[in-house]
């Protein structure tokens, strides 16, 4: 591991003015000199595999602001303080009730030890586990731009087929993030360009040709809280994760799904796909086709077809398509008969 | 009843706790690695990236500027060393420094030592290699590979075994198949991980290092270092798991010895999860072609088994499973043949049930498979061919309790109450499935030596250079000394795990018990001798009586008549404070070198179907349930009974702890467990726990071994057959029977996975 | 170019100049003295952190470079080797402690984060006078392991996993206590001892 300056600073504005003056404009945090970190459990990891070269980390844990440690439930939505651990948010009664797909996406993810130490938004901006980029000894254009894709034609099982590009393939492998993008929640920001809103479908980007570009958030910006808006139906919801083992694993394929019922047919219905994509992936195409409809096996494999129109197979994880459809469909049908 | 310490059945021992549970749960067990160590010195390795080709550059300053850092070892400083030995002690003979050429991924190009671990890190990470790269040959089906009949190559495996007229018979047979199979490569991954600490007290080298055969190794490291063996000592005190992985001497031991040579201070240099990849041994990849012909009455007439497994291009390992298989069942005529496939990859090693896990799977899914093709229930199918001797030699079996395995493991899972229609069972939306195959494991002995004292307060010291690994060969070694010399397990001490003990075979193909314990028994005997005769000799409390009359029982020998006389006493009357004994146990059949070369750390191994007069095996029968969601087909395994028979138990709760965890070892092969290789670059693509995936605590539910009864004196002295690796053999494939149960596919290629069941 | 951060807004994070012996590391006591970043000083490359924890009621002042992982400090600058490496990437749970009372895994940690922290390992968990916790109890007599390497980080997951409240069901179990692998595969044992233990752990 490269040597590293270790700074606490004790107020965002703080933590933003150090972050900017070692870094530029130009950065992709992900690169950046002068990162931050929270609960270190994606960060140590790398910076151990000499993935991430920090030189300088800002320990955010010592930031005075307290509602970044707190979840607030108003009457618009819920409010997650950025540095609220995950095992906290899943044990939340009020998450549980109103937004059971957020609860379940957390209470699935990783282990008891890692939710105790991994910050929400530390989690939702958790890099790929593709193994070609955790080790440095392969060519990865995401680690090292412009040096090739071991992945492509390399063992690629739990790779991408949605979102994919050239130049990358490497699968976002956060549950969280498919709670929150099916929920259409917003990430606040605090940089030195001052505060702002993003939603969250845009927090992150697809590879393209600059898979290192991995989300629209300067080197110096922080997250302070992810806003969940009220959505009532929102308690008929869940998060359906497949893998190769029971617990303690990534998503082979994962769905988030939120359904507003009448009688049997779909108002509104939510979808975010997990385990497939490069990046959380919302599936507006399939939420279009359940539109109105009665929900049976029959729509929701029709759901599952449009939201998987585009995917496109790679030599070992084709599977990755008709695993998916089936967990979408799984998913559409048990969130149906959920008692809520 | 805890099910963890079950009531112990005829000829079982006591489930007495592990004698160092209390180390175990405080932290203070002291494995390699927390051995303290003053002024120690941190090595990290810098591994190849490519597979095959030479090293042309490698370049240092970087490294070298890091702050902190003492020496980078690599090529030269290895030149006054002999070269590694592939073998017994040895894993591979592939010396990585001494020689430029890289003949595997992950090939130590490098040693960097510094004052903190850190930089260590940091200037191995910084050390960069030029290459001068030749297309690497992954494996199978990869362009490049040799491959050379495997009979001769290892001493453990002579011959394709083979009886009557195979061909004749299979293609008169009324029912047969002729299947192909596989099984991926697997890498052990204990917990623990591989770790060197190396010091010099003169000329004196000691290693701290996670072994499972330190008598071995202490030679192996002396001959390539060209020191006398006694001035080398290996002390692994506690193994935190090995499943074959540190029976074997790597490479880096040697070179961590001279790097703390060179520096004249401690090294430790402890390998990543990642670099063990490469560094270490692995079970190869297999493939197999099964054919079995049987009447319509389901009698087999004809069995062939085909092997391949891969190994490296410098060492044949071989593991050649074809001996248990060819001898499994009454088969009529039998045909096999093994080959070793050569690519560029680092040379396996023995990983729990070397030959059985691979070749037992794919015999035993052919078995469902021909139990299908008949049309017959596969625990009767079995039955039916039940063999009376051994088809190849015609020797009987020492003991065989297969049948009674099947038959209570059955009872208890409630066989009978299964549908046998394909798919015909279902719970909600997951679809049900149940399967059963059997375990075998051959039964060998090697010699050993221990030495036992007793003092005459009644404490015992047992010494012997074995290996607590997790079996807890420590605590039934203390229960022999405990019942022979009649004193309670509190008073007796049991040291291992060091090559100044006297010298025990290496922990593998599960012979430590029967071996140690046979050694433990012989001392304690000879104990018992000593003090019968101050007993019954002139003068003594007990005239008169003969040994054979006599028992030692509570810190008294009793006699027939129930007179006894107080062990202390005896002790005084021969003024002495304590009996020390030092044997050597050697099993029958032993050639007159036996003592020798288990001093010279190549131990003998007899038994399995080597011996004349039999052939010995211990056996079982495992019995699964998986389910299979019908939309999404993961694969569960809810349920699962094991029954096995393994002669004596000499501790009922260490026994059914190393069956489970065979068991959950046999549902990881089903399911889970594969390492990949990068065809392209004959690399390792998924090197840590995150992408190998081994079953984890959510993965077991349901979980019940079965002891069954065996008497068998014939095995050794102790009267014990090893069960360490019985309980991982044949779970495969009975999670294979069951996932056909459940969904009308045979999967033949493991591991079973999601994408095998859909579509 | 943005200005410097104000010195008020970095926290009482101590610096020290030069290298103190981390294997000087010894117990302290509560009044001990800090040294204090002057004013103005900018920290810089390499230079060790000294970092305050508490581990098993015991007051510690290490010198550290900040690579330096929770569980190396442990294990290599006190001596509390009980506390294992397995992976050193948060994949085996090995490496479990408990940090103000929660379980989190050591080797993902760097040790100057944990400042001013109390960290409690497997050490610590019995009594002085060598009465073992319930969870130890439960371990040994549910035969809770084999080799024993994982078994530390088992027990203070174990206990992690009681005090959160996820002991409730054997399924339960089985799902927390899933971040810790036993290669032995002594699961079932280990969640026989959760449930035996769990009543007085919550108490304890």
């Amino acid at each position: 591991m490269r040597p590293f300056v270790y700074e606490q600073p004790t107020a965002i504005s703080a933590a933003v003015a150090i972050a900017s003056r070692f870094t530029t404009h130009d950065d992709q945090p992900t690169r950046a000199n002068a990162q931050f970190i929270a609960g270190g459990t994606n960060l140590a990891d790398y910076m151990k595999l000499g993935v991430a070269e920090p030189n300088r980390l800002l320990d955010l844990n010592q930031l005075k602001e307290q509602e970044l440690r707190q979840i607030r439930v108003t009457e618009d939505g819920i409010r997650f303080g950025a540095l609220v651990r995950m095992g906290e948010a899943a044990d939340h009664r009020e998450v549980k009730q109103r937004y059971p797909v957020i609860a379940d996406s957390l209470r699935l993810a990783a282990s008891g030890q890692i939710r105790n130490m991994a910050s929400l938004a530390g989690n939702v901006l958790q890099r790929t586990r593709c193994e070609y980029f955790r080790e440095t000894s392969w060519h990865c254009n995401k680690r090292v731009p412009g040096s090739g894709c071991a992945a492509m034609e390399g063992f690629n099982r739990q790779h991408a087929v949605l979102g994919a590009s050239d130049a990358c393939i490497a699968t976002y492998h956060g549950d969280f993030a498919q709670a929150l993008i099916a929920l259409d929640a917003v990430i606040h920001a605090e940089g030195s360009r001052g505060a702002r809103k993003i939603p969250f479908a845009k927090l992150h980007r697809q590879p393209g040709d600059t898979p290192h570009i991995e989300t629209d958030l300067a080197a110096d910006e922080i997250i302070t809280a992810i806003e969940v808006p009220a959505i009532p139906w929102a308690r008929r919801s869940l998060y359906l994760k497949i893998r190769d083992r029971e617990s303690y694993a990534f998503a082979l394929a994962s769905a988030a799904v939120a359904l507003d019922l009448e009688g049997d047919s779909v108002r509104e219905a939510r979808i975010a796909l997990g385990g497939v994509a490069t990046v959380p992936w919302r599936a507006k195409e399939g939420e279009e086709a359940l539109r109105g409809k009665r929900l049976d096996e029959a729509s929701a494999s029709a759901a599952a077809d449009a939201a998987f129109a585009g995917a496109e197979p790679r030599r070992h994880n084709a599977f990755k398509i008709d695993l998916g459809k089936r967990t979408l469909v799984r998913a559409l049908l048990e969130t149906r008969d959920m008692k809520v | 009843m805890d099910p963890a310490a079950p009531k112990p059945k005829e000829n079982m021992g006591e489930p007495l706790p592990r004698v160092d549970a209390q180390l175990k749960v405080t932290g203070q067990a002291h494995y390699p690695a927390d051995l303290p160590t003053a002024n120690i010195a941190y090595g990290a390795l810098a591994t190849s990236s490519i597979a095959r080709g030479k090293v042309t550059k490698l370049h240092l300053d970087e490294a070298r500027a890091v702050p902190g850092l003492l020496d980078i070892v690599t090529y030269g400083a290895m030149d006054q060393v002999e070269k590694p030995k592939f073998g017994n002690s040895g894993a591979t003979s592939i010396g990585p420094l001494h020689d430029r050429t890289i003949f595997h991924d992950g090939q130590i190009i490098a040693l960097a030592v510094a004052e903190t671990f850190e930089a260590a890190e940091e200037a191995a990470q910084l050390i960069r290699a030029e290459y001068e790269e030749d297309k690497p040959t992954a494996g199978f089906d990869s362009p490049g590979t040799k491959t050379v009949p495997a009979a001769g190559k290892s001493p453990l495996f002579k011959e394709d075994v083979k009886a009557g007229d195979f061909d004749a018979a299979y293609a008169a047979a009324a029912v047969k198949i002729d299947q192909r199979y596989s099984t991926p490569t697997q890498h052990h991954n204990p917990i623990e991980l591989f770790s060197t600490t190396a010091f010099w007290q003169g000329d004196q080298l000691v290693v701290n290092e996670p072994s499972q055969n330190v008598t071995g190794w202490k030679v192996e490291l002396a001959r390539q270092l060209k020191i006398d063996p006694a001035k080398v000592r290996i002390v692994s005190p506690f193994i935190g798991g090995a499943f074959g992985s540190k029976g074997p001497m790597t490479p880096r031991t040697a070179i961590v010895a001279v790097a703390a040579k060179r520096l004249g201070r401690p090294v430790r240099c402890v390998t990543s999860r990642m670099q063990a990849f490469g560094t270490q041994t692995y079970r190869a990849e297999t493939r197999h072609r099964i054919r079995i012909g049987a009447g319509k009455d389901g009698r087999i007439t004809a069995f062939a088994h085909e092997g391949w497994e891969v190994t490296s291009r410098p060492d044949l390992y071989v593991v050649g499973g074809t001996s248990a298989t060819g001898r499994m069942y009454d088969y009529g005529s039998v045909l096999t043949h093994v080959s070793l496939v050569q690519a560029d990859r680092n040379t396996p090693g023995y990983m729990r049930s070397p030959p059985e896990t691979p070749y037992v799977y794919a015999l035993e899914n052919a078995m469902d498979e021909m139990a299908v093709a008949l049309g017959m229930d596969p625990v009767e199918f079995r039955r039916i061919n039940e063999p009376k001797t051994e088809p190849i030699g015609k020797r009987p079996f020492s003991s065989r309790s297969l049948i009674q395995c099947y038959d209570q493991a059955a009872e208890a899972f409630g066989w009978a109450k299964r549908d046998a229609k394909v798919g015909a069972m279902r719970d909600g939306d997951w679809l049900v499935g149940m399967g059963c195959a059997t375990a075998i494991y051959p039964t060998a002995v090697a010699p050993c030596a221990a030495r036992v004292r007793l003092t005459a307060d009644g404490d015992v010291r047992v010494q012997c250079g074995s290996h607590e690994i997790g079996t807890g060969v420590r605590t039934v070694a203390g229960q022999m000394a405990s019942e022979r010399l009649g004193v309670s397990i509190e008073k007796i001490s049991v040291e291992m795990g060091d090559s100044s003990l006297p010298p025990a075979p290496v922990s593998g193909g599960s012979i430590s018990t029967a071996s140690v314990c046979s050694a433990v028994l012989k001392a304690c005997d000879a104990i018992r001798t000593k003090l019968y005769a101050a007993a019954t000799g002139e003068g003594g409390p007990l005239p008169g009586s003969r040994n054979e009359e006599l028992d030692l029982a509570d810190g008294k020998i009793v006699a027939k008549g129930g007179a006894s006389a107080k062990v202390e006493g005896l002790f005084k009357a021969m003024q002495v404070g304590a009996i020390e004994e030092y044997v050597e146990f050697a099993p029958k059949g032993a050639t007159p070198q036996a003592l020798k070369k288990l001093y010279a750390g190549t131990p003998e191994f007899h038994g399995g179907e080597q011996d004349e007069d039999s052939v010995k095996y211990a056996f079982g029968a495992e019995f699964v349930e998986v389910r299979i969601n019908r939309y999404t087909r993961e694969i569960r395994v809810p349920r699962i009974v094991g029954a096995f028979a393994a002669g004596r138990i000499m501790n009922t709760r260490t026994a059914r702890s190393q069956l489970m965890g065979g068991m959950i070892w046999g549902i990881g092969q089903a399911l889970h467990e594969a390492t990949e290789v990068d065809r392209r670059y004959a690399r390792y693509v998924n090197r840590d726990l995150q992408d190998y995936l081994v079953p984890v605590n959510a993965d077991i539910k349901d979980l019940q071994v079965i002891l069954v009864p065996e008497v068998d004196h014939a095995v050794n002295p102790a009267g014990v057959k090893g069960l360490g690796e019985l309980g991982n053999v044949g779970t495969a494939a009975a999670v294979a029977s069951a996932v056909y149960h459940a969904t009308g596919k045979r999967i033949r290629d493991l591991p079973i996975r999601i994408e095998q069941l859909l579509a | 170019m943005s200005q410097p951060p104000p010195n008020n807004a970095l926290s009482r994070r101590k610096f020290m100049a030069g290298t103190v012996s981390a294997a000087a590391a010894a117990p302290l006591l509560a009044s001990r003295a800090k040294a204090e970043t002057p004013i103005g000083a900018q920290p810089k490359l390499r230079q060790p952190v000294v970092t305050s924890l508490r581990i098993n009621k015991q007051a510690y002042e290490l010198s550290l470079d900040t690579r330096t992982s929770l569980l190396d400090a442990l294990r290599d600058h006190i001596g509390l080797t009980g506390t294992k490496k397995g992976c050193d990437h948060g994949q085996c749970g090995a490496c479990t402690v408990l940090v103000d009372g929660k379980r989190v895994l050591s080797c993902l940690s760097f040790a100057v984060m944990n400042d001013g922290k109390e960290v409690t390992t497997i050490e610590g968990l019995s009594s002085p006078d060598g009465k073992l916790h319930p969870m130890q109890q439960a371990f040994i007599d549910h035969d809770g392991f084999q080799c024993g390497y994982c078994t530390p980080g088992q027990i203070m997951s174990a206990i992690g996993c009681v005090n959160e409240g996820h002991a409730g069901s054997e399924d339960d179990i089985r799902e927390y206590m899933s971040g810790n692998i036993c290669r032995c595969a002594a699961y079932p044992n280990i969640v026989a001892a959760v449930l035996q233990a769990r009543g007085e752990t919550r108490g304890a």
